[in-house]
């Protein structure tokens, strides 16, 4: 395919001569006085704005040389003027030009007018090739300026696309926000559930407690009684059983809640000063009866470096040493079991020391020690059956121990016995701290006074227990089944000390102890009530729970109770409570006056 | 005779445009669109990643860093280039097939020649962006290629017929097929969601007057259309249909500056060889 032309494609539109006619017209302008004719290759004549006249064979003859020559050709116009021919390679086209201003010597080649009338060609031409260039400007200027707008428009484009790429990210941010805001409220709701639902268990486990505690309280009282009686020596033998069961089962249902308070986090230690070798030599003292008959010895030593008195728990640093002491002795036949407390090194003004309960029983195999300390395991599932026990003491123990900043490890032989032993910092108990366990023990030496005691307790077999070992101990008893009713008792009785069942139906015993110290403390309500009137000092008040856990013992020194006791009632515990807390020397005149 | 949608459904079964250009151009139509949308739907294709990357790292965008992400690539080439460069892909594939009759070839080499002119009046002469014009060039004899698929034998009685002189080729049509390829070229462009003005200038690009001002599409097609004929840059031989009073009138005036486009389209069909056919 040939290339393309203007010409060619819109050859319908234009005058061939059209580009002539334009250059004509610029001389035109530029040499005012002169005459012109072009002719084109086609042969077209074309004539300039001042006619020049020429016969047709006189003009194609002068073409013909102007062609062929290299420069201006002379000739005559019809007028006799004269005229020149030159040939214009660019156009393809011969000029014929007259002008009367030019002389004839002028038209020499090389002269002046011929210069200039080449020059003048050439500026005509340039200017018809300026048009163009003028148009290719502008077709660029167009361009450019499209250019322009499309960089603004894309700039705007951008603008415009990142406003909406803002508008959705904080969409995307909102929705983000809701449905975090959400899932919070969800794990909120669902945290509440489950705090709720864990307070729950843990009212559960306190009520399980009571319900536990009051028929053991039942079984071991009365067994106990039952064993005082008149009795064969194979009832006096069964009796027996079963109050070694009861304590068994009391054991472990103490274990079993120790553990879930540890578990809960809800156990605290208690931080009083007691003697710690009272502590080790009553444990030591535990274990000699049972090791005598079996031929074991038990020994306890502690480092003479220790303090004898120091801060503490002593319950809980007591249920660990029995525990593993307890441990010890089942698995022991033949040799000894040592309670040990060593001097390990003094930092930051506490005593670390070490406790070990050392035997010389079966041992643990290796591979078996880690599962010693988990819960309901022993070590080997066939010592359940041979000695008994729960599995639970010692993962009692190693929490306790974790509890008092220690580690509980074990170290073990088969066959030649194992030790247990942990390391704690010891804290000196400051000497002007007087033991409250001192004081109890001081109470104890107090003479036995007899006196009327007021039993409130709901239970009917509880009643009948307590009121038992009550009277056995040489005291009056009077009866009531609730709070209301120990009130009403007060106001026509004088009674020397109070046993307050806590949970009752009714008036429980915390609200009636709030009543009663509320009561003394009005002279004109006072009145009303024998058995407070004439008291010099408020009326002893023993609170008897179910519920062994700390905050139900501050529960009940809140309402003003003196002391404190747990079921079941242990005979022991009662007496030594009784005898504590009865007021001392009570005058006749002012017992029941009535 | 069918009618010109009946030929577009019996098409239309036959062939659909590409899932991309279908989606590139309802996002060009969407102002809330943005370039990560276009983004999206590009990086789908790996061939159009390739000629996007082309495109932009030309000489053309005369860019000082070169261009290798994507979504770089889409901002700097602008959304209707993207839809240009997508749809010359689409459609390429549709104009296969040679035969002494019709030539699908040649009648691509008709649409990318009357899309440059297309593109070089617009811009050069009225000062305007050239992209949709270029688009509506590249398109605007489509109808022929629904034709040919749908009723070939139809449309080579047409085209002999034209030949041979017994009236415009749209005339031949309507009287062999029952339709005539700018009502069928527009009518699928119409589905495809183009721009109104591309789609009339579909419509009218055979059409002896031209109602429409001299800087509309429709005038710029048909002018591209007359020139790239003359070109002989035309799939049917027959009398070429002169070009409508006003338009001629136009190009008498502006004389030069057609001088110009015929000087430079050489060069700008080499160029836009290279921008979309360089793989080739």
């Amino acid at each position: 395919m040939t290339e393309p032309t203007f010409d060619t494609i819109f050859d319908d539109l234009i005058d061939a001569n059209e580009e002539l006619q334009g250059f004509l017209a610029i001389l035109d302008a530029l040499l005012p006085e002169a005459s012109m004719l072009l002719v084109s290759e086609a042969g077209a004549v074309l004539e300039g704005a001042r006619p020049l006249t020429l016969a047709p064979p006189v003009r194609e003859k002068l073409v013909r040389e102007a062609r062929a020559a290299d420069g201006f050709v002379a000739g005559k116009a019809d007028n006799g003027a004269r005229c020149h021919a030159v040939y214009l390679a660019k156009l393809s086209a011969v000029l014929i030009i007259a002008c009367a201003a030019a002389l004839e010597d002028d038209w020499e080649p090389g002269s002046a007018i011929t210069s200039l009338l080449r020059n003048t060609l050439e500026l005509a031409q340039y200017r018809q090739e300026r048009e163009m260039l003028v148009a290719d400007h502008e077709q660029s200027v167009r361009q450019i300026n499209i250019l322009q707008q499309q960089h603004g428009k894309l700039i705007e484009d951008n603008y415009r696309q990142y406003r909406l790429n803002q508008d959705r990210e904080k969409e995307y941010a909102r929705k983000l926000e809701s449905e975090i805001a959400k899932q919070t409220a969800e794990l909120r709701e669902a945290n509440a559930r489950l705090e709720e639902i864990s307070r729950l268990k843990s009212d559960f486990l306190a009520n399980m407690s009571h319900e536990l505690r009051t028929p053991m309280n039942a079984i071991i009282g009365f067994s106990e009684l039952l064993s005082e009686t008149p009795l064969a020596e194979e009832q006096l033998d069964y009796t027996r059983t079963i109050a070694q069961s009861a304590t068994s089962l009391l054991t472990l249902i103490n274990d079993i809640l120790d553990l879930a308070k540890i578990e809960a986090g809800k156990l605290e230690l208690e931080r009083l000063p007691f003697d710690l070798a009272e502590v080790v030599g009553n444990v030591a003292a535990m274990f000699k009866i049972p090791a005598r008959e079996k031929g074991v010895v038990v020994a306890s030593r502690i480092d003479r470096r220790i303090p004898k008195r120091i801060m503490g728990d002593s319950n809980r640093l007591r249920q660990v040493l029995i525990n593993l002491a307890g441990n010890a002795m089942k698995f022991t036949e033949q040799g000894g079991i040592d309670i040990l407390v060593d001097y390990e090194r003094e930092a930051a003004g506490q005593i670390v020391s070490r406790f070990s309960v050392r035997d010389s029983g079966i041992g643990i195999p290796a591979d078996r020690v880690e599962a010693i300390f988990e819960k309901f395991t022993q070590a080997d599932g066939s010592t359940t059956r041979k000695y008994g026990g729960t599995g639970l003491g010692l993962a009692i123990c190693l929490q306790l121990v974790e509890l008092m900043g220690g580690h509980l490890m074990v170290a073990s032989e088969v066959g030649k016995g194992s030790t247990f032993s942990f390391v704690i910092p010891l804290e000196e108990a400051p000497a002007e701290i007087i033991s409250i366990a001192e004081h109890k023990e001081a109470g104890r030496e107090k003479i036995f006074s007899g006196g009327r005691i007021l039993l409130v307790e709901d239970n009917a077999v509880n009643q009948r227990l307590a009121g038992i070992l009550i009277t056995r101990e040489g005291y009056e008893v009077e009866v009531a089944s609730d709070g209301a009713e120990a009130l009403e008792h007060l106001r026509h009785q004088t009674f020397d000390l109070v046993l307050m069942d806590v949970q009752m139906p009714n008036m429980d015993g915390m609200e009636a102890t709030r009543r009663i110290r509320k009561i003394e403390a009005d002279p004109a309500l006072r009145q009303g009530y024998v058995g407070l009137r004439n008291l010099q000092q408020p009326l002893v008040i023993v609170g008897l729970t179910a519920h062994a856990r700390k905050e139900d013992e501050t529960a009940c020194y809140e309402a003003g109770m003196n002391g404190f006791l747990t079921k079941p009632i242990i005979k022991a515990k009662l007496v030594m409570i009784l005898s504590e807390m009865m007021p001392p020397a009570t005058c006749p005149e002012n017992k029941d006056p009535a | 005779m069918p009618s010109a949608k009946d030929i577009i459904r019996k098409f239309t079964e036959l062939k659909t445009l590409p899932h991309v250009a279908i989606k590139v151009t309802q996002l060009v139509n969407d102002d809330r669109s943005t370039m990560q949308d276009f983004e999206e739907i590009i990086k789908l294709d790996p061939v159009l990643v390739t000629r996007l990357l082309r495109l932009v790292n030309s000489p053309y965008f005369g860019l000082s860093q070169k261009v290798e992400s994507i979504s770089k690539a889409v901002v700097f080439a602008g959304m209707r280039q993207l839809r240009n460069l997508v749809a010359v892909e689409a459609l390429r594939g549709m104009f296969k097939g040679d035969d002494a009759d019709f030539s699908a070839q040649k009648l691509w080499l008709h649409s990318a020649t009357v899309a440059i002119l297309s593109g070089m009046i617009a811009k050069r002469i009225f000062g305007k962006d050239g992209e949709d014009v270029f688009l509506a060039g590249i398109i605007h004899d489509i109808g022929l290629i629904v034709e040919n698929q749908v009723a070939g034998e139809q449309l080579r009685e047409a085209c002999k017929a034209f030949r041979e002189g017994k009236g415009p080729l749209t005339e031949c049509e309507r009287n062999a097929i029952g339709a005539d390829h700018a009502e069928v070229g527009y009518l699928l462009a119409k589905t495809w969601g183009l721009p109104q003005d591309v789609l009339s200038s579909i419509k009218s690009h055979h059409l002896s007057k031209q109602g429409k001002a001299v800087s509309s599409t429709g005038s710029i097609l048909q002018l591209a259309e007359f020139m790239a004929g003359k070109m002989q840059y035309w799939p049917i031989a027959g009398p070429i249909e002169p070009l409508p009073p006003e338009l001629a009138e136009h190009v008498k005036e502006k004389m030069a500056d057609y001088k110009i486009i015929i000087r430079d389209l050489p060069g700008e069909m080499t160029k836009a060889k290279e921008l979309y056919e360089s793989d080739e």
